[in-house]
């Protein structure tokens, strides 16, 4: 008796946490959006969400918020238990690592015509996997100096032109490291997207790392040498981030390398007038990396045809413009970017210029499956070079013979 | 009132002994009442466990379906992979130099806090707070502390002591994150002991003195002696939960300067989290199981020599 009313209850326990899954034909469609993002930029991604419903009255998006560095790790942990959402964001940078959880969408372009010429042709490419489409952007943009447009004026040196040289940089750098302060402050990533800016590459032809390659370790060790020889800018920490965006904006660091995405945010930090300009060259042309980010349709997604319905609308002119006013992203649309100039970058000396040289002079980002683990190892090994424990050759080859 | 409690207890024995159902019943209530934390158990814990030793002889990637690879992982953790020793190496340093230090700190302390005369409730709640403050939160604000250029370098600066940054030297950076540990976890241990020394007999101590034992002898031949277990319990636990240590180093260093910082339990998440190699995540785990095992085997056979039970 007494077993029967205990089963009975755990019985009943047990369905009320079974979620009741009763579909009708036309009954709405609801679609979980997965995003990174601060919890602040909910009501943002909600107004984008408002969008597709406004186009499409039977389709809601729910977008579900994490923080960035978790969501890279709940992602592959959703996607392998069959949690993961139907739309799903990605970053150019981590497409060789998760394109698998995404649904190609090429199929989809050619059923509509979907015309890909609207967006800026570098991050179509980055949100691409070996030719084929995953993503569609919402926003792009390449790594660019940020500098203290009132130390420039003060200590006698002209805004930076377009292609300037290394050099030119260094010679900015030492002439504003004086009484404490720093004319550079140099972050892990710069070992990357400066290096290429000069003309180095870090693969080889088969897309393989080649770090110890002589144009690639000859290109990290004069931004090593700025920091480790020339003391114009200071040490990094490994575990330290956000440490060159917090010197610059306190004014301790007159130039640091970082993205348009963090225009808004940095702009807001300083008070002071503010440039960007495009990477420093070497001997040959200029050629700048890009990034960005997206969304895509999750391969396990049940509800595909009305998530590809609603990517056309987040990715869409409408949402573009709302993104780009609030400054939130420069976007992927060209159409659209000049809203963003107009608002976010307003004042801003140099943004739209430095950005169009860029664009125009992009090159691929070329990335392989083992990305994120060189540039773990990056950050936890170029301190050694940095501090002058090591050499750059040496911290170089290290990290190349971790990568499998 | 004993003697009744006797015969009552002898009493009910037959009438038990007739009614075997009832405790048949009993334990299926048991069981039941049971049921919750033993399927939270299995399912959180026991089945995890399995998981993990099955996914360390597979090359699991998170994405995708693992295949089985033998003992290939095993192989390249101790043949190939050119951070496995280096890691361990750091582990162990780690360990040893992270346990001695915390146990003669927490036991300096436990015994100045037994030997004031008032304000000892307070020091206890004082060295015991940042026990139950997240490690995370605390290793950001070391962070902060020993970045560079931050308060520490200036603080240094200003004495004119002249040295690298704590958190870019290789060999200063395992320091630190000693430090961090030191104050985060001391408070434990401080308050175990302090409660340890608390509960030795006065008229032990009294009597020592009145046979003319100084407090030196009278600490290494009664009060050590009769707080050994307590020792023992507080050395195996912090050397458990050092040889595990992930949250500072994952905050403060992340394995760097190079692999100054490296430990096991930093390296499962690196290579799991970060690079998902599930796989070979899960064989690190186990090697890291295995040594905790036997250093704490280790530990139970040493407690011989010096762990005094009184009764």
């Amino acid at each position: 008796m007494k077993l029967t009313v205990i089963l009975a209850a755990a019985a009943m326990a047990a369905s009320a946490l079974v979620p009741l899954q009763v579909h009708a034909q036309d009954a709405p469609v609801n679609l979980v959006w997965q995003m990174w993002g601060d919890e602040k930029d909910t009501p943002l991604w909600e107004s984008l969400a408002a969008l597709v419903t406004e186009e499409y009255p039977n389709i809601t998006v729910t977008p579900q918020i994490s923080g960035w560095t978790d969501y890279w790790t709940r992602l592959p942990i959703l996607a392998s238990s069959g949690q993961i959402g139907d739309l799903v964001a990605m970053q150019s940078m981590r497409m060789p690592s998760f394109y698998s959880v995404l649904e190609p969408l090429d199929s989809y372009f050619a059923t509509d015509s979907f015309d890909v010429s609207a967006f800026e042709t570098s991050i179509i490419g980055g949100l691409s996997h070996e030719g084929t489409h995953y993503a569609l952007p919402y926003d792009v943009g390449p790594w660019l100096v940020f500098y203290n447009h009132d130390k420039f004026a003060a200590a006698g040196l002209a805004d930076p032109a377009m292609d300037w040289t290394f050099d030119d940089f260094k010679a900015a750098a030492l002439k504003l490291s004086t009484d404490g302060n720093y004319g550079y402050a140099a972050q892990t990533f710069d070992f990357i997207a400066a290096p290429v800016a000069l003309g180095a590459e870090y693969f080889n032809d088969a897309n393989a790392f080649d770090l110890t390659n002589a144009g690639y370790v000859d290109a990290v060790g004069k931004f090593v040498d700025l920091v480790a020889v020339d003391k114009a800018s200071p040490l990094i920490a490994s575990g330290a981030t956000d440490s060159a965006y917090g010197r610059f904006s306190s004014g301790n660091a007159a130039m640091y390398i970082d993205g348009p995405w963090s225009l808004i945010s940095t702009q807001g930090a300083v008070d002071f007038k503010m440039g960007v300009a495009p990477l420093p060259r070497g001997d040959g042309a200029s050629r700048f990396i890009t990034a960005g980010s997206g969304w895509g349709i999750s391969a396990a997604s049940k509800n595909k045809d009305a998530a590809y319905k609603a990517l056309k609308v987040l990715t869409g002119p409408k949402a573009a413009q709302i993104l780009a006013s609030g400054g939130r992203a420069l976007p992927g649309r060209l159409a659209e970017q000049s809203y963003w100039y107009d608002v976010a970058a307003k004042d801003v000396i140099g943004a739209r210029e430095a950005l169009t040289y860029a664009f125009e002079h992009s090159t691929p980002f070329r990335l392989n499956d083992k990305w994120n683990e060189f540039e773990n190892l990056l950050t936890q090994y170029i301190p050694l070079a940095l501090n002058g424990d090591s050499t750059t050759q040496a911290v170089l080859a290290d990290i190349q013979s971790q990568l499998p | 009132m004993a003697a009744l409690h006797e015969t009552t207890a002898t009493a009910t024995v037959p009438r038990q002994r007739s009614a075997g159902g009832f405790h048949a019943a009993e334990g299926r209530t048991a069981f039941f009442f049971l049921l919750p934390s033993l399927l939270g158990v299995t399912l959180f814990l026991v089945l995890p466990i399995i998981a993990s030793l099955v996914l360390s002889f597979t090359n699991w990637k998170l994405l995708g379906a693992p295949a089985f690879v033998g003992i290939a992982n095993y192989v390249r953790l101790f043949t190939a992979d050119p951070q496995f020793w280096p890691v361990l190496r750091n582990t162990l340093f780690f360990t040893a130099e992270y346990l001695v230090l915390n146990i003669v700190i927490s036991l300096g302390l436990a015994v100045w806090i037994s030997s004031l005369k008032m304000g000892q409730r307070w020091f206890r709640v004082i060295f015991f707070l940042p026990t139950f403050t997240p490690t995370i939160a605390v290793a950001i604000v070391w962070m902060l502390i020993f970045a560079p250029d931050g308060l520490f370098d200036s603080v240094m600066s200003a004495l004119s002591i002249h040295m690298p940054s704590m958190l870019t030297d290789q060999k200063l950076a395992m320091q630190a994150v000693v430090i961090v540990s030191l104050w985060a976890n001391v408070g434990y241990n401080t308050v175990l002991f302090n409660a340890a020394l608390d509960m030795v007999p006065v008229n032990y101590l009294e009597a020592a003195r009145i046979d003319g034992a100084g407090a030196w002898a009278r600490f290494w031949k009664i009060r050590l002696p009769l707080i050994s277990p307590t020792l023992f319990f507080g050395t195996v636990m912090t050397a458990i939960t050092s040889l595990q240590v992930f949250d500072q180093i994952y905050v403060m260093t992340r394995g760097g300067p190079g692999n100054a910082t490296a430990t096991l339990g930093f390296a499962i998440y690196q290579r799991g989290f970060e690079n998902f190699q599930m796989g070979y995540a899960s064989t690190i785990a186990w090697v890291m199981f295995a040594m905790i095992m036997a250093l704490t085997a280790l530990q139970f056979w040493l407690q011989r020599k010096w762990v005094h039970y009184d009764n």
